[in-house]
């Protein structure tokens, strides 16, 4: 049965001495957005790449439905893919393009004309590729990564070359893939724009994985401390800090704030409430996408 | 596997170089074929008329050359990555491509050949030129077409297998003009199985040799090489990253 979980076991891929992707696994499932992230050169290309079959992997699976792309009987309907910085034949057509996947892969004419309106290029179709922006390069190639209607997505750095309005609407775009019950691994360097888009987030660096899980997961700012303003900070600090692995520091701040590491939201409300503390303001603050990609990633060499 | 075909001529169709080594290769053939009539006076024998229509043969190497581009064009314009992530078995895609390839040089071979005869055949006419028995005509004529093919065909595997359209044809015009000689020249009985001298035994310009190898064998020996060079470029596009 097509349901289009893409899956990575224990990937590996060695370039002579270099290790591009080392025993990398993550699952993407069905209606979820997954961002894969990492800097440049940390395999997320080419982990992506063996997934759809244009890489060998040096050992580990990489499979679509537990299947490897290049057994698939018919992938255009399985799989669409992004790869990054597209390659078309320059004095093809946009829409010729589209026609020769769709002629290979036994599709109707009129689907290439679907994908063309749902990816507003309609208009430019019959321009020779080597006329078309960057922009519109990107358009083109995700109309042939739908084109088979497929279970699952696969784009890498889809963002790149699109302006502000264009971003917006792979935003969109991307939820409504999401929504529709598709599964979306989308790799991109615009985190604010990430953070926006995925349900979870894959992290690797250097070829491994750093961190994996929902979104919130990663930024509700687990490491951060809660803060807590309440009447009576000393009595609170003295309960909480009874607990094991607790520990309760008066803020800077003046007006009774203590900043509380090794508890949950919960923890600190209820010793409140049984301390008999009344509690004026609590609350955990929240991590950007982004400091959380740089603190996972930082010490790592981003050349390779 | 039809679906890939089509989508493969459709490739053809729809770019410039396509059309534009057709188109040469039928304007350098019926130059050759219109200035050897209009100056040549001494078109008399059958066997004079033969080497005419044989020259037409030249189409074959356009063909040949017109396979190397195709071939190893999806790998310059990076449109194998599109191929392989519709069609990713590896004999089917390297398949298509040769068969394809095959359907392309013969297309150009007919519409060659029909031009050839529709000019050359009224004009020896003309000059009272004694015409080859008609059966020998259509030889020469289906001879040169089944070159173009299997040319377009070889031509298509030798650029999937090297994948530089610059250093493939360069590599086939440096076998024609200078191995092949070279070869023909020092080992009479290997020159017959050089891409020339099968090139010579199909477009029927043997000129009497006998050192060349009749029709069919020669088809036959050069589809060989067409499935070794396609079964080279299976078996490395199938390890090779993309």
């Amino acid at each position: 049965m097509v349901t289009g979980v893409l899956e990575v076991r224990d990937l590996t891929k060695r370039y002579g001495a270099n290790l591009a992707v080392d025993g990398l696994s993550f699952k993407a499932e069905p209606g979820r957005v997954l961002g894969f992230l990492g800097p440049n050169g940390a395999g997320k290309t080419t982990t992506l790449r063996m997934l759809l079959g244009l890489t060998l992997p040096t050992s580990g699976d990489a499979v679509v439905d537990l299947v490897p792309y290049r057994m698939l009987s018919d992938p255009i309907k399985v799989v669409g893919a992004v790869l990054e910085g597209p390659q078309f034949h320059p004095g093809r057509s946009g829409r010729n393009h589209l026609r020769v996947l769709a002629t290979a892969a036994g599709l109707p004419s009129s689907r290439v004309e679907e994908v063309l309106r749902l990816v507003e290029l309609e208009g430019a179709g019959n321009k020779r590729v080597k006329a078309y922006s960057l922009g519109m390069r990107q358009r083109l190639s995700l109309a042939g990564a739908l084109l088979g209607d497929p279970r699952a997505l696969v784009l890498d750095e889809p963002a790149n070359g699109l302006d502000p309005q264009g971003i917006r609407w792979l935003r969109d775009f991307i939820r409504a893939q999401g929504g529709a019950g598709r599964t979306v691994l989308v790799s991109s360097h615009v985190l604010a724009e990430m953070a926006q888009t995925v349900d979870e987030v894959v992290v690797i660096s250097q070829g491994r994985l750093v961190a994996q899980g929902s979104l919130d997961e990663l930024t509700s700012g687990v490491e951060a401390p809660v803060w807590v303003r309440c009447a009576d900070p000393d009595r609170l600090q003295a309960v909480l800090g009874a607990r094991d692995g607790v520990t309760a520091e008066p803020g800077e701040a003046a007006g009774g704030w203590l900043a509380v590491r090794g508890a949950s939201l919960e923890d600190v409300g209820t010793a409140a409430l049984e301390a008999g503390v009344a509690v004026f303001e609590l609350y955990r603050p929240r991590q950007s996408l982004e400091s959380v990609f740089l603190e996972l990633t930082s010490g790592t060499d981003a050349g390779r | 596997m039809i679906n890939l075909v089509l989508a493969e001529l459709l490739k053809f169709r729809t770019t410039r170089t396509f059309w534009g080594l057709a188109g040469s290769a039928l304007g350098l053939v019926l130059l050759i074929v219109i200035l050897t009539l209009a100056i040549d006076d001494h078109l008399n024998t059958e066997q004079d008329v033969r080497d005419l229509l044989s020259t037409a043969g030249i189409y074959g190497l356009m063909a040949l050359i017109l396979g190397v581009v195709a071939g190893a064009g999806e790998y310059r314009h990076g449109t194998i990555a599109w191929t392989l992530l519709v069609t990713p078995n590896r004999l089917r895609a390297v398949g298509g491509g040769v068969i394809a390839c095959f359907l392309g040089g013969l297309a150009i071979g007919v519409v060659v050949a029909s031009c050839v005869t529709a000019v050359a055949l009224p004009w020896l006419s003309a000059k009272d030129a004694v015409l080859p028995p008609t059966g020998d005509l259509l030889k020469i004529l289906l001879g040169g077409v089944l070159y173009a093919a299997l040319a377009a065909a070889l031509g298509s595997a030798f650029g999937q297998l090297l994948r530089n359209q610059v250093a493939g044809v360069v590599i086939v015009l440096v076998l024609i003009f200078v191995v092949d000689p070279v070869i023909a020249g020092l080992l009479e009985n290997v020159g017959q199985f050089t891409l020339t001298g099968l090139g010579i035994a199909m477009s029927g310009g043997d000129n009497g040799d006998t050192n060349v190898l009749p029709l069919g064998v020669a088809a036959l020996v050069w589809a060989l090489y067409t499935a070794l060079f396609t079964a080279l470029a299976v078996i490395f596009t199938s390890r090779r990253d993309i």
